[in-house]
């Protein structure tokens, strides 16, 4: 119910407490679950959709698609825990460990952009053989939307238990969620996809992280005031 | 006298369990303890307002407190968020301005310590958004008046005042 000021404090005290009535704590564990859970509907919505890619077991996956997907996920599990903790009021430091995930994350794109421009500058462009940044698969945006779209979920779940909780800083929890939902939604969608160059996973395999962290920033604080 | 951090905590276990009598006794307690908690942080005839909004806020988000952890941070991290946010009220809706009572309302050491800890914060800020914040939040001024004597334009007090504000919230939500 929602509770009114009164004429009085004692007044107030006294509704409040004729209200009075047992409440279920806000346990973190059961946001890191409810976010785990959306992440896993998010992935089998997408194999249900795209299909998975088996040849990530019997060999076909680059290094490179194994390590963005690993970074990927330590940044959905580190992003997540900040997250559920953020719901509960406390002072003091909150550690920058999701930052800095997403930090390492961005060597993906990074390396990405490397590689295609040192490619380009070495490619004879005499031979007749196709350039990188002629690849088809370079330019394939369409994963970027996928798993952007798959971060949805995520973000539902991220919101829903942010709501449950009492966030005082709503900026910090916008940018965890963003994080959490472009990380995680990204992953669910990587598991189907058999692109796996170094500019195609580089960049729109990690692209819904920012799609997503600009989204969580700017929608999620007004969405969480309490 | 104010409880103390095992009294809040036991009375707090019990409220959450719906015990109405300990969360009458623990209302009250926080109340109190909410009431020193603003005395140097808002002009005094803001103060009751304030505390029922943060009682209303304690009450609804009760069950965010974890047991395990110490009840006064948590207690103090939302009244805190009130009152950033009834910072961000008062600035937003151009309050009305601070009332030629206030301070006889309070013992002058309790005038003083406001005015020290206020001062403690503002020398965190640029010059410049402190000088405006001051102006026209605390002595209350006008938009106008404040643009004025710093000899900065209208919208750049504004933009000084809300850039101020934002980063006072972020300085108490850092430290304290």
């Amino acid at each position: 119910m929602t509770m009114e000021k009164q004429q009085t404090r004692e007044d107030l005290i006294a509704a409040l407490t004729e209200d009075m009535t047992p409440v279920q704590r806000v346990n973190p564990a059961q946001g890191a679950w409810l976010i785990a859970f959306a992440a896993i509907v998010a992935s089998v919505c997408c194999i249900v959709i795209f299909e998975f890619w088996t040849g990530m077991f019997t060999g076909e996956a680059s290094a490179f698609y194994w390590i963005t997907n690993g970074l990927l996920l330590l940044l959905g599990a580190a992003s997540t825990s900040g997250l559920v903790a953020s719901a509960l009021p406390r002072v003091g430091s909150r550690g920058n460990a999701p930052y800095w995930s997403a930090a390492m994350l961005g060597m993906a794109p990074l390396t990405a952009i490397i590689t295609v421009f040192s490619l380009e500058m070495n490619h004879d462009h005499t031979s007749g053989l196709p350039s990188v940044l002629a690849d088809p698969l370079t330019w394939y945006w369409e994963c970027g939307l996928y798993g952007s779209i798959a971060g949805i979920v995520v973000a539902l779940a991220s919101v829903l238990y942010l709501r449950r909780g009492a966030p005082v800083a709503l900026e910090r929890a916008g940018w965890l969620t963003g994080l959490a939902s472009g990380s995680l939604g990204a992953l669910a969608y990587n598991l189907t996809c058999p692109l796996d160059t170094v500019a195609h996973v580089g960049i729109w395999h990690t692209v819904p992280v920012l799609v997503w962290s600009v989204i969580g920033r700017l929608a999620v604080p007004r969405l969480i005031r309490w | 006298m104010v409880a103390d951090e095992p009294t809040f905590a036991r009375l707090m276990v019990a409220a959450q369990d719906g015990d109405k009598a300990a969360g009458n006794v623990l209302l009250t307690e926080v109340g109190v303890w909410l009431e020193r908690y603003f005395r140097r942080r808002v002009p005094p005839h803001q103060i009751d307002d304030l505390v029922q909004e943060v009682l209303i806020a304690f009450y609804t988000k009760r069950a965010t407190w974890d047991p395990s952890r110490p009840f006064l941070p948590w207690l103090a991290a939302i009244a805190r968020y009130r009152w950033v946010d009834h910072l961000r009220k008062v600035y937003k809706h151009d309050a009305k301005e601070l009332m030629d009572d206030d301070a006889v309302e309070d013992s002058e050491e309790e005038v003083v310590m406001a005015r020290v800890s206020l001062d403690r914060l503002l020398s965190g800020l640029p010059e410049k958004q402190a000088s405006v914040i001051e102006m026209v939040k605390i002595t209350g001024l006008s938009i106008r008046e404040a643009a004025e004597k710093t000899g900065q334009s209208e919208s750049l007090v504004k933009v000084n005042i809300h850039r101020g504000l934002k980063k006072l919230a972020a300085m108490v939500e850092e430290v304290e």
